[in-house]
């Protein structure tokens, strides 16, 4: 089953894709308003280069930056991701692109690189982590070994590679990235429009970060429509779910202020109805919206760098029922697509575009499609020594067996126990059920950990009957770090990388499967934490303590005893007196020893 | 044996009278034995011979940093030219196909003499030789630009002596892809044994003054500068009294340009990156035939260049691409109808923060070529002063703005969607001549096989100065850093460094040049990865509060009772001492 929206992007996929072209470029955005007045927009470019020029260093619309780090690095496909938020497939339904242009909340790296063995494939993996650190300006340099797997079964190739290849793949995530506007600039740097021109435009750090939820994402592969004639193909999309009033309140007031009373509406209904108590009735009508209110500018004009001047992109599509009222500026055409539920926008170059959606009753709804599966991923359990993880897998479907791929990595201070692995199965009637967990797991593939050098790597491929909740749980223990290893919000806890689902979706059309990805949210896991304080507590503490022992056995050694009367006697003598004393023993001594010699 | 002052037997009387008038019960302890006294000095003895035998030397062993061995005044040797003194023989091939041997060697003797007489600059001088082989010479055809791996000198020049019988007065052609020199004279002028100043000799030694006169004043330039920048307190030896001589004996114009281009070239690295960019403000022109563009005007160059540095080339289109918003915008000027850009502005042409130049991957310095075509409403666009459209930006690259026609087609005027090899051709001239700038290569002559040898030349002397003064200045470093740490691997790479340079004066000296860059250029390597060495940076700042914050805890109590007791016994021993001696 695939979505309607993504039945509509397909076909522009699959249109670009097959022209021949040497280098070209197209860019798209799609707009659709979601439930909860928030608004979906993916933004899509991509740009070809023949293999023949990439090899040649030509660069044309294919950025420069990033062609060399890949031939640095022999990086025959990369996968980049930079995601903050969640989705919320609650109310937003499935995921855009089925989930296969979003990564981990922070950063996630995968990519195949063409390397003679393992340890080749390790060496350039860190310098292609460390030359996109300073491309994006993120800290993807962190990504060692201790946060590098290889996984077996959740990612294949998306592009065409040559069978003389050795590819490696190689897969790294950040979970505790911030990902922000530093990362966007270089990131807009890399279109050939430079985000001045066409959709790229709307594309500001103020919303775009401001969003619910938001995906950046830079593909790069190498595409062989035909045998003989391959190209380089590099993809970026950003999706980002909006909140349009949040996004509508002006940057200089960002305050949210309460509706005046004379324009709530009120349930008169209500017992308690009256000038000072209100029960709000929920608004039938749709939020009005436009272009320039929701990402504080329009998108000024086309980028003009298709294949010739009067090719005809469309570039901006919509996704409201066709009754819907749209008005967009002039010089733009508007296209009614025959599905009923979306129209698209050929832009002119040189001429500011916008669109806007005046407030309107709502009568239908765009349907959403339901995701093919939910997860849910926790930490359980309390103390500092041990806890739990617990899995929740939810088949919506009453029909179809849900078949997927389950990757996980931990970082190697969590340890789990896997013979711990449980499985609780909970039908739509509610009764919880236990059952081994091999009911459910076909195929099992175990990295353990070894301590500061890789986490664990955990790929189970996992069947959940219809119409049931599965749930796993295992057990784990927290290790001990040295006291360098804390970060320094130590007491923060650590994050722990979202597990990512593959899903084998079939498709309606042609039955060719294809993979659809679900990503848990990212965990936070607290470690027993010391005091920072520490080292000089121990110096002076054990200082003190060598100190006092040292102290009463060299006195003990070193002193002479004598009985209390005697020291009264000696202590009698003060010190002035006991020199002076001193002085006169001395000299009497002398006196007498010279007259004992006389 | 002496008793401690308890001594009731030998106590005085006033302090028993003072005792005895407070407390008359109370007595002093009775004196202590004299083995015990000894007992409490062997414990102290013990304790502190624990201390200065076993505490301080593992204390010492344990903090101390390990410091290789480095010779360190041979490198301040080499850092002040001590050591070598870079000279420049260059050998001078004679083929004198119409002449008998007798006479060419007279010829030749009388050359050689009129040049050394014209020679102010020793360090630099040429020598003559007649060439064995002058019926080989006669068909050779292949080029001199190749590396002598047996221990002959590199031929710097062929000099053909070809009588043509219809001059009056000798004349001379340089070859412009050999280094070969032809001189034709006419026949009546080859001098007499008899006479000493021949015409003849004068002439050639005349022309070839003249053609090594840029390069002798380049390697005077980069002698000088470096005595200038080495340590100041040297005596004026000899060494730098001539290159200043050299230097002051040329026209100052010829100074200024070579200063100028010295502080223009890039430093010298095995591997150059170049980067052609296409830079517009809106969105054409999109492509350009930059591949037989490269091919063209750039790859023969860099093949010829082959033997000194390797290079890679790659290119890009950057569209939409502004200037910096601090940036003076360039003014119309209405006489000439062009807008210009000042020449004191063109260091704020390149917009860094916003166009995509990072330097590339690797290795080695990037030069950067930027062509840029300005927007339809400010084309044509020139620099004021000079109504040129190119510049070097000194050891970064060059830039050219093209203006290319602007096609009225669709109403308003636009640049052109793709240019072609044909527009690119200016630029792209002007690109492989500010890279011969850039790369430090002579301006004269006009034999770029000629210029080559030349730059061979100075680069060689360039890499000596600089590895020998890295070798200095990691010798001072050392000295007045003493916390730092130096591993083994520096010391390998200073003595790897002295050996190299060695030889590479010893080539030099003997005119091996290609030998002596390949020497030179190892060198260079070795001492910059020395100087850059990890490990030595790594504890230089460790400050002093920390060792206290640490030691203190611990050795304030247990040092104060130790302390206390030695001073104590010392005390002892001494009153002992001089009872002794007053009791003997």
């Amino acid at each position: 089953m695939i979505s309607l929206f993504y039945l509509f992007l397909l076909p522009l996929v699959a249109l670009s894709s097959a022209i021949p072209a040497t280098s070209d470029y197209h860019e798209s955005l799609t707009l659709q308003p979601l439930p909860q007045s928030a608004l979906l927009a993916s933004f899509n470019f991509r740009s070809n280069a023949s293999e023949e020029s990439f090899d040649e260093r030509n660069f044309r619309y294919f950025p420069r930056a990033l062609g060399q780090i890949l031939q640095h690095a022999h990086t025959k496909e990369l996968h980049l991701r930079f995601t903050t938020g969640r989705w919320d497939d609650q109310s937003w339904g499935s995921r855009p692109w089925d989930g296969t242009k979003e990564g981990v909340t922070g950063v996630e790296l995968w990519a195949w690189i063409d390397a003679s063995d393992d340890e080749e494939a390790s060496a350039k993996w860190i310098t292609l982590t460390q030359s996109l650190s300073g491309l994006f300006c993120a800290s993807i340099n962190f990504i060692d070994s201790t946060r590098t797997t290889r996984p077996v079964a959740s990612f294949q190739p998306t592009g065409d590679h040559s069978i003389s290849n050795n590819l490696h793949l190689l897969h790294g995530t950040l979970p505790g990235e911030v990902v922000c506007t530093e990362n966007l600039t270089p990131f807009l740097k890399l279109l050939p429009c430079k985000g001045k021109a066409g959709v790229a435009s709307l594309l500001d750090g103020h919303k775009l970060f401001d969003a619910s939820w938001q995906s950046m994402s830079v593909d790069f592969r190498p595409v062989c429509p035909h045998p003989d004639e391959c190209v380089v193909q590099i993809e970026q999309t950003v999706d980002i779910v909006l909140d349009i009033d949040r996004s509508k309140r002006p940057r200089d007031n960002p305050i949210p202020r309460p509706v005046p009373n004379d324009q709530l509406v009120c349930d008169t209904s209500k017992a308690y109805h009256s000038d000072q108590t209100c029960y709000p009735l929920e608004k039938t009508k749709e939020k009005g919206w436009s272009l320039s209110e929701v990402f504080g500018r329009s998108v000024s004009g086309a980028c003009p760098l298709g294949n010739d001047q009067n090719s005809h992109d469309e570039t901006v599509c919509l996704r409201v029922p066709h009754e819907r009222e749209v008005s967009i500026s002039l010089g733009a055409l508007e296209i009614k697509k025959p599905d009923g539920v979306s129209r698209c926008y050929e832009l002119q170059p040189f001429r500011d575009f916008d669109l806007v959606i005046p407030e309107q009753d709502a009568t239908t709804q765009v349907p959403l499609e339901e995701p093919v599966l939910r997860a849910e991923r926790t930490i359980v359990g309390h103390g500092q020594e041990r806890g739990g993880m617990r899995i929740i897998f939810d088949n919506p479907s009453d029909t179809n067996a849900a078949d997927f791929i389950y990757f996980e990595t931990l970082p190697w201070f969590l340890r789990p126990y896997v013979h711990t692995l449980q499985a609780t199965v909970t039908g739509r009637d509610g009764v919880r059920q236990q059952v081994p967990a091999s009911q459910f797991i076909k195929e099992t593939y175990y990295r353990p950990a070894v301590d500061r050098e890789r986490g664990t790597q955990l790929e189970l491929a996992l069947s959940i009957p219809a119409a049931s909740t599965v749930t796993l749980t295992y057990d784990f223990e927290k290790a001990v770090l040295r006291y360098t290893e804390y970060p320094p919000d130590a007491n923060r806890g650590f994050n722990v990388a979202p597990a990512v689902i593959k899903v084998n979706g079939r498709d309606a059309a042609n039955g060719r499967s294809h993979p659809i990805y679900i990503r848990t949210t990212s965990l936070l896991l607290p470690l027993p934490t010391p005091d920072f304080s520490m080292p000089y507590n121990v110096i002076i503490l054990t200082s003190t303590v060598i100190a006092l022992a040292f102290g009463s056995i060299f006195n003990l050694l070193v002193r002479r005893f004598v009985t209390v009367e005697e020291a009264e006697a000696l202590g009698a003598q003060t010190i002035k007196g006991r020199l002076a004393g001193k002085v006169v023993a001395l000299r009497d001594r002398l006196k007498g020893k010279t007259s004992k010699v006389e | 044996m002496t008793g401690k002052n308890e001594d009731p037997g030998s106590s005085s009387t006033p302090t028993d009278t003072t005792m005895s008038s407070k407390s008359s019960v109370q007595r002093l302890p009775p004196p202590e034995k004299p083995e015990a006294v000894w007992t409490r000095f062997k414990i102290i003895a013990a304790f502190w011979a624990v201390i200065v035998f076993l505490g301080f030397p593992i204390w010492w062993k344990t903090t101390s940093i390990y410091r290789a061995r480095l010779p360190v005044q041979e490198m301040v040797e080499w850092a002040d030219g001590k050591t070598c003194r870079p000279v420049f023989p260059l050998e001078i091939r004679f083929e004198t196909p119409s002449l008998p041997d007798s006479e060419a060697q007279h010829l030749l003797r009388t050359t050689q003499h009129t040049l050394d007489d014209l020679n102010e600059f020793s360090a630099h001088h040429l020598r003559l030789k007649l060439s064995e082989d002058t019926l080989a010479a006669n068909n050779r055809d292949e080029r001199q630009l190749h590396i002598t791996t047996d221990g002959k000198a590199d031929t710097a020049l062929i000099v053909r002596l070809l009588p043509q019988d219809d001059l009056t007065s000798p004349r001379s052609e340089l070859h412009l892809d050999t280094t070969q020199l032809d001189v034709y004279y006419p026949p009546s002028q080859i001098p007499p044994p008899s006479s000493s100043n021949p015409p003849l000799s004068a002439y050639i030694a005349g022309e070839l003054q003249q053609l090594f006169t840029e390069e002798k004043a380049i390697i005077a330039q980069i002698l000088s500068d470096n005595n200038a920048m080495g340590s100041t307190n040297t005596p004026a030896s000899s060494n730098n009294q001539q290159p200043s001589r050299m230097l002051n004996s040329i026209s100052p114009q010829l100074a200024e340009t070579i200063s100028r281009r010295l502080r223009r070239s890039m430093k010298y690295a095995d591997t150059y990156h170049l980067a052609f960019s296409l830079f517009a403000p809106g969105s054409s022109p999109s492509s350009w035939d930059i591949q037989p563009a490269v091919d063209e005007y750039i790859a023969p160059l860099l093949h010829a260049f082959a033997p000194i540095s390797n290079f890679t080339v790659d290119t890009q289109v950057q569209l939409y691409a502004t200037f910096s918003p601090t940036a003076p915008p360039p003014e119309y000027d209405e006489s000439q109808a062009t807008w210009t850009l000042k020449q004191e502005d063109l260091s704020a042409f390149i917009n860094a923060a916003e166009w995509p130049l990072s330097p590339s991957i690797g290795n080695g310095p990037t030069i950067n070529f930027i062509l840029y075509v300005p927007a339809p409403s400010q084309s044509p666009m020139v620099v004021k002063e000079s109504s040129a459209t190119s510049w070097i930006i000194p050891q970064w690259g060059g830039v050219f703005i093209l203006n290319p026609p602007l096609s009225t087609a669709t109403g308003a005027p636009s640049n052109p969607t793709h240019l072609s090899q044909a527009s690119l051709g200016p630029a792209f001239l002007t690109f492989s001549h500010q890279l011969l700038t850039l790369l430090g290569a002579p301006a004269t002559p006009t034999s770029l096989p000629f210029r080559l040898q030349t730059l061979i030349r100075i680069r060689a002397a360039d890499l000596l100065l600089s590895a020998s003064s890295t070798m200095g200045s990691l010798a001072r470093l050392t000295e007045s850093l003493p916390s730092i740490p130096i591993p083994a691997a520096v010391a390998t790479s200073v003595s790897t460094t002295l050996s190299h340079l060695a030889s590479a004066c010893v080539h030099l000296r003997e005119g091996r040049f290609q030998a002596a860059l390949a020497s030179a250029r190892v060198a260079e390597t070795e001492a910059e990865r020395s100087f850059f060495e990890k490990s030595m940076v790594g504890q230089v700042y460790f400050p002093d509060e920390h060792k206290v914050a640490v030691y203190l805890p611990l050795l304030g109590p247990v040092g104060v009772p130790l302390i206390v007791g030695l001073l104590r016994e010392i005390k002892r021993i001494v009153a002992s001492w001089k009872a002794r001696r007053a009791g003997s």
